[in-house]
C-alpha cells in the first residue's frame, strides 16, 4: 500500500511537472525489444491454408499471417520485418509464455480458462467461427446429429476435442473420438478411412479440405456445435504493447468500415476531411505517438497489408481457394459481428 | 600419540592434532566431498524449483497439482479401466499408464520370441534362411521406428475394409478399419472366477510336478506323471468353457456407422504393437546371435558327441550359457520398448504421452507439472523393468568358485 501511495504522489508530481509535454510513456519492454532487434516475432500455425501457410519459397501468407504483417508495419514501418515461428497445438502456449514470440496469431479459440490460468490475454477477435464436421458425402450425414455411432478424428488438446465429447454426451449419443497430436495427422487418418468425420472450426476445415485426396467427395456441415472466436494473443504484462496489438486489429477493421483501402490510402490521407479517417491515418490526433509508435502506424499497415476486408477476401474469401463467405465476419454495419471500438 | 600425550601435551593440542589427522584421512576427505556434492545438488534443485515457481507466479500461470482432480472431458477410444469423459484428469493419466504397460509388456514378449527365432535362423547352417534373416536384421535396424509405425498404421488401415464390408469371424467378431470388435460378457463374474480357478490349478500343478519328480528321484518310478499337465491344461480349459457358456454376451451388431456393443481393439493398438515387435526383434536377434556365438564351439561339439539332437543341444547346452551374455543387453532393449511405446502418440494410440502429455497438458496448460509426472512415471516403470532383469541376471549368473 505504501508504495502505491508513493507512486500516486510521484505520478501527480510528474503530471504537474510534465504538463505540457506528454512525452512520458510507460515503458514497454516488448516494443523496445522489437525495435531494437528490428523485427517482430510472431507465432503462427504449422500450416493451415488461408490462415497461415508457407509456400515452397518459405513465404508465409494467410489471414493470421496478415495480422502479423500489419503489426510489424505499424511498429517498424515494414510489413516484411516478421519472423514466423510455426507452432503446434501443444507448443503454442510455452512459446508465448517463455517470450520466444511477441504475439501469437494462430487459429486459437479464446476461452475463459486459458485467459485465467495460462498467463495469456486475448486482444480482440479477427475471426468468428464455430466448430463443425467434414464428412464423406457418400455417408449421407447432413447434420452433427446424424453422426450418432460415428468415429471422429480430432487434434488432441484442442477445444474441439472436448466440445465434441460434451456435445454428444449431452444428447445421449455415442461417438468414438480418436485424438491425434497434430491436425495434419488427424486429417490424414480421416482421409485414409479411419474416421467417418473430422472436426475443427469451419475455417480450419475449409483450409484442410484442400489437402484431401478428392476434396469434391467431402462436405462441410453448416450446423455449428460451438462458437470459437479467435484473435491475437499476448502474455500477461506490458499493457502498452497489448494496447498496440489490440488497436492495430481495431484499426484494420475500422479502415474497412471507413472505406480506406491499400489502393486509396494515399488519397484519403491527403484529402479526407473525415475526423475518423484523419485520426486513423495520423493526419491529426497524434494517436501513433500515444502508443509509442510513429503517427503513420496505421497508414503503413493499411498501405502494405490492406484493411481487414481486403485481407479476408485475399486469404480465405472469394479471392482464395477456400471461398469462405464473410458471414459472421462481416462488418456490423453489414449484418456481421465485426465491431471496432472508436478511434476517438 | 598416547606416549606424547602422557608426556605433558595439553588436551587442546591433542584435539587439534586429531582434527588435522581427520582432514588428511583419505576416507574422511572422500566423505566430505560426497556430502558437499549431494548438498550442492540439493541446493541447485531447490533453486531450480523456487526459480520456476516464482517465474510461473510472475507470468500469471497457475501451478500446483490441483488440476489432477478436475474433470477431464476427454473421450478415449481404448480404455481398460472404468474411465469415462466425466472422470478426473488423474484417471486419464492412469488410462495412459495402463495402455503404456499393456503395449510394452506384450511387445517385450513378442519381440523376445520373434527375435529369438530370427537370431537362431540367422545362425542356422541353411544358407538361404540365414541370409534372409540377416537381410531382415540389417534393413530393420536401419529404418527409423517412426517410419515403421506409420507404415504399419497406414498399411494396415488401407488394407482393411470399411465397417459395412467387415471381415466377419464366425459372425460374432468383426475386423474393419475401425479395429477388431469382439463380443464381451455383460457380467464378468464367471470369467473372474475362471481366472481364479486357473491360478489355483497352476499352483496345484506346480506342487504336483514337484512331488512327482521327488517320487521319481526317490523310487525311480514315474508316478502321477499325468496329474500336473492335466491340472495345468484341463482345469483352466474347463473353467473357461463353463464361463463362456453361462455368461450373457454383448455381441457387436452393425448399426449406422459401425458395430455397436462388444469391445473394440483399435487399429492404433495393433499398429504400435506390430511396429514395436518387428522393430525390436531385429535388435533382439543380434543380441541372441552375439550370445550364442559367445558360447565356445567346444560346447556344441561336446553336446553333439553326447548324441544330443540339434534342438536338445540348443535348449540344454547353448542357450542356458548364452542367456548369461544376453541378459544385460536385453534389459536395454526392454527399456527401449518402454520408451519407444511413446511413439504411439504419433498415430493416436492413447498411451501416456498421447493422453497425458498431449490432451491433458493442452487442456490444462500445466506443462511443468505434467512433464515432471510423466518423467517420474517412465522412470518408475523403467526402474521396475531393470530391477526385474537384474534379479533374473543374478539368478542365471554363472556361479564360479
Amino acid at each position: 500500500m505504501a508504495s502505491g501511495v508513493k507512486f500516486g504522489w510521484a505520478a501527480a508530481l510528474l503530471i504537474a511537472a510534465g504538463g505540457a509535454s506528454a512525452q512520458q510513456l510507460a515503458p514497454s519492454p516488448t516494443l523496445d525489444a522489437i525495435k531494437a532487434r528490428g523485427h517482430l516475432e510472431c507465432g503462427v500455425h504449422l500450416g493451415l491454408p488461408g490462415f497461415s501457410f508457407a509456400n515452397d519459397k518459405g513465404e508465409w501468407s494467410g489471414l493470421d499471417v496478415d495480422y502479423c504483417r500489419a503489426l510489424a508495419a505499424a511498429i517498424l514501418g515494414d510489413a516484411t520485418k516478421v519472423k514466423y515461428t510455426p507452432t503446434s497445438v501443444q507448443q503454442r502456449w510455452p512459446i508465448l509464455q517463455s517470450g520466444q514470440v511477441d504475439v501469437l496469431s494462430r487459429n486459437t479459440t479464446i476461452t475463459f480458462s486459458r485467459n485465467a490460468s495460462l498467463g495469456i490475454n486475448f486482444q480482440g477477435i479477427n475471426f468468428y467461427e464455430g466448430q463443425t464436421f467434414i464428412v464423406r458425402t457418400a455417408a449421407g450425414a447432413k447434420t452433427p446429429k446424424d453422426l450418432d455411432g460415428a468415429t471422429i478424428c480430432v487434434a488432441a488438446g484442442s477445444t474441439e476435442e472436448k466440445n465434441a465429447a460434451d456435445w454428444y454426451r449431452e444428447r445421449n449419443m455415442k461417438v468414438t473420438i480418436v485424438n491425434f497430436q497434430k491436425n495434419d495427422d488427424a486429417i490424414a487418418a480421416y482421409d485414409s478411412g479411419r474416421c467417418d468425420a473430422y472436426t475443427a472450426g469451419v475455417g480450419a476445415l475449409a483450409g484442410q479440405r484442400i489437402k484431401l485426396k478428392t476434396p469434391g467427395e467431402h462436405a462441410i456441415m453448416s450446423e455449428l456445435i460451438s462458437k470459437d472466436p479467435q484473435g491475437p494473443v499476448t502474455r500477461y504484462g506490458d499493457e502498452r504493447f497489448q494496447a498496440v496489438v489490440r488497436w492495430v486489429l481495431n484499426g484494420l477493421i475500422t479502415a474497412e468500415e471507413l472505406g480506406v483501402t491499400s489502393a486509396n490510402v494515399d488519397e484519403m490521407k491527403a484529402k479526407s476531411q473525415s475526423g475518423d479517417v484523419r485520426r486513423l491515418l495520423g493526419v491529426e490526433g497524434g494517436f501513433g505517438a500515444m502508443l509509442g509508435l510513429s503517427n503513420d502506424w496505421m497508414y503503413n499497415a493499411i498501405k502494405q497489408v490492406g484493411n481487414y476486408g481486403e485481407s479476408f477476401e485475399r486469404t480465405v474469401g472469394q479471392g482464395s481457394p477456400l471461398k469462405l463467405q464473410r458471414g459472421y465476419n462481416q462488418l456490423w454495419t453489414k449484418g456481421g459481428l465485426l465491431f471496432s471500438p472508436s478511434f476517438q | 600419540m598416547d606416549g606424547r600425550n602422557k608426556s605433558g601435551h595439553d588436551d587442546a593440542s591433542c584435539i587439534r592434532l586429531m582434527l588435522r589427522r581427520l582432514l588428511y584421512d583419505a576416507k574422511i576427505r572422500d566423505a566430505i566431498y560426497q556430502i558437499a556434492l549431494v548438498m550442492g545438488l540439493v541446493a541447485l534443485s531447490v533453486w531450480f524449483v523456487r526459480n520456476a515457481s516464482q517465474n510461473l507466479v510472475n507470468a500469471g500461470i497457475a501451478s500446483g497439482f490441483d488440476f489432477l482432480w478436475r474433470t477431464s472431458g476427454i473421450d478415449v477410444p481404448f480404455v481398460l479401466t472404468n474411465y469415462t469423459a466425466q472422470s478426473r484428469i488423474i484417471d486419464l493419466m492412469w488410462v495412459g499408464v495402463v495402455n503404456t504397460l499393456l503395449v510394452t509388456i506384450i511387445a517385450i514378449i513378442g519381440a523376445t520370441l520373434l527375435g529369438f527365432v530370427i537370431g537362431l535362423v540367422r545362425l542356422s547352417p541353411h544358407w538361404l534362411a540365414a541370409r534372409v534373416a540377416g537381410a531382415y536384421i540389417e534393413v530393420v535396424r536401419n529404418i527409423p521406428l517412426l517410419f515403421f509405425i506409420l507404415f504399419w498404421y497406414f498399411g494396415v488401415i488401407a488394407a482393411l475394409p470399411a465397417p459395412r464390408q467387415s471381415i466377419s469371424v464366425f459372425g460374432v467378431a468383426f475386423i474393419n478399419n475401425r479395429g477388431l470388435t469382439i463380443p464381451v460378457p455383460i457380467d464378468g463374474f464367471a470369467f473372474r472366477a475362471a481366472a481364479v480357478i486357473t491360478v489355483a490349478a497352476l499352483v496345484l500343478a506346480w506342487i504336483a510336478a514337484r512331488a512327482a519328480r521327488a517320487e521319481r528321484d526317490r523310487s525311480g518310478k514315474t508316478s502321477f506323471g499325468w496329474l500336473a499337465p492335466a491340472l495345468a491344461l484341463g482345469a483352466p480349459l474347463l473353467a473357461f468353457v463353463v464361463a463362456t457358456l453361462i455368461s450373457t454376451w454383448d455381441v457387436p451388431v452393425l448399426r449406422g456407422f459401425n458395430y455397436r456393443g462388444g469391445f473394440v481393439l483399435i487399429p492404433e493398438f495393433a499398429a504400435v504393437l506390430a511396429a514395436l515387435i518387428t522393430y525390436t526383434a531385429a535388435f533382439v536377434a543380434e543380441i541372441v546371435r552375439g550370445g550364442v556365438e559367445a558360447v565356445p564351439a567346444g560346447q556344441s561339439e561336446a553336446a553333439s558327441a553326447l548324441g544330443l539332437t540339434t534342438a536338445q543341444r540348443l535348449r540344454l547346452v547353448i542357450i542356458p550359457q548364452a542367456l548369461r551374455v544376453m541378459t544385460p543387453p536385453m534389459t536395454s532393449q526392454y527399456l527401449n520398448v518402454l520408451k519407444n511405446s511413446s511413439f504411439g502418440a504419433a498415430i493416436a494410440f492413447p498411451e501416456l504421452v498421447s493422453v497425458f502429455m498431449g490432451s491433458a497438458l493442452n487442456n490444462t496448460g500445466q506443462a511443468i507439472e505434467i512433464i515432471a509426472i510423466t518423467l517420474a512415471l517412465y522412470l518408475a516403470i523403467g526402474l521396475a523393468v531393470s530391477a526385474f532383469m537384474n534379479w533374473y541376471n543374478a539368478r542365471i549368473r554363472l556361479v564360479t568358485r
